[in-house]
């Protein structure tokens, strides 16, 4: 079921200040093939969310091959905790590969992390995307200041709609702080990846995450060599004031 | 069909990495000769007629490309694989569609 005429600006407005379970009931009312993207961190909390509304929500996790022990053994404790199916994702063995024969195991240190995370991460969830209508995130607000303080909580996904279909993407957790995500994980017992507790805030590949320090923010455990070209491919105007 | 392809010299004067590697698939996929005029958005001038074209349409990445026609409002693409597939009826293989993704959308999350 798809709703006729799902105007996501107009639910983004109407639901911005609602609770991420109104959101997430919005988003399964709302289209049959959805599906929750879970990538093994404290978006743990989309599927205690979503289970207790609908205990046969589609789950999926990438697996790059790459992910830490932690996050392997994490994810197979929320299948067994949830009692639910989680699709893991592999990524393409010959494109990998061919990566890893021409490049090296760690050419993302020299080349930056986005072919890696094309043929790891982008490809298959572009395959897995193309027979849904949407999808559910983790993403929040307070995760990347610079580039997510206008997240909505619904929105058309136009990296993977396309000229014949719509895709829509919703993120119940845009709202909540990183501390509100933990106060929900804590009251209700929800289980959560050891890396945490290591100081790892964000957590991604083994190679390509580390752990940050108090008051260090979270997109900085990532790809933290990187940091300089982030913005590249932004237009800044120059502030021609003399 | 006018297509202007508009690309960026960065604030410090230098070229803009990603806009060369589209002007090289634009090069090496055959499509070069589709593109009527290359436009410099440069950092260092807001008069820059790419400048100005980026705040008419507003536009915050580059490059980009001004698909205008006779009928309609002119579309702009910042993704190169869309604008392959929807105005040249070309394909893009999927790597480079990958990176294209990448490059334009905050998919740090997954």
């Amino acid at each position: 079921m798809i709703i006729k005429n799902f105007d996501p600006k107009q639910l983004a407005q109407e639901y911005d200040g609602l609770s991420p379970a109104a959101i997430i009931k919005l988003a399964l009312k709302s289209f049959d093939k959805i599906a929750i993207s879970f990538s093994g961190a404290e978006d743990v909390v989309l599927v205690d969310i979503a289970t207790k509304i609908n205990p046969n929500v589609k789950v999926f996790s990438l697996d790059t091959g790459r992910l830490h022990p932690e996050t392997y053994r994490f994810i197979e404790q929320v299948r067994a905790h949830y009692n639910i199916e989680i699709d893991v994702l592999s990524p393409d063995a010959k494109a990998v590969q061919d990566l890893v024969r021409s490049k090296g195991l760690y050419s993302f240190y020299k080349d930056g992390h986005k072919e890696c995370c094309s043929i790891r991460k982008v490809i298959p969830l572009r395959r897995h995307l193309a027979v849904l209508d949407a999808w559910i995130t983790g993403q929040r607000k307070d995760q990347s200041p610079d580039t997510r303080n206008a997240v909505p909580v619904v929105e058309k996904d136009a990296a993977f709609s396309s000229a014949d279909k719509n895709f829509y993407k919703f993120n119940p957790l845009a709202n909540w702080s990183s501390a509100e995500v933990w106060e929900y994980i804590r009251s209700n017992d929800v289980p959560f990846n050891a890396l945490h507790e290591q100081g790892f805030s964000s957590i991604g590949c083994e190679p390509c995450t580390r752990p940050v320090l108090p008051n260090q923010h979270e997109r900085e455990g990532r790809w933290w060599w990187e940091e300089s070209t982030q913005k590249e491919c932004g237009l800044h105007v120059a502030d021609q004031k003399k | 069909m006018k297509i202007t392809f508009v690309k960026k010299i960065k604030i410090d004067g230098s070229p803009c990495r990603k806009c060369a590697e589209v002007q090289s698939r634009l090069e090496k996929d055959g499509y070069i000769d589709k593109i009527d005029r290359t436009v410099i958005a440069d950092e260092r001038d807001n008069n820059s007629e790419g400048i100005q074209l980026a705040t008419l349409y507003e536009v915050d990445r580059a490059p980009f490309f001004i698909v205008e026609s006779d009928v309609g409002d002119p579309l702009i693409y910042t993704v190169y694989f869309k604008f392959v597939n929807e105005i040249l009826s070309g394909k893009t293989n999927e790597e480079d569609t990958a990176k294209d993704i990448l490059d334009s959308n905050d998919l740090d999350f997954i």
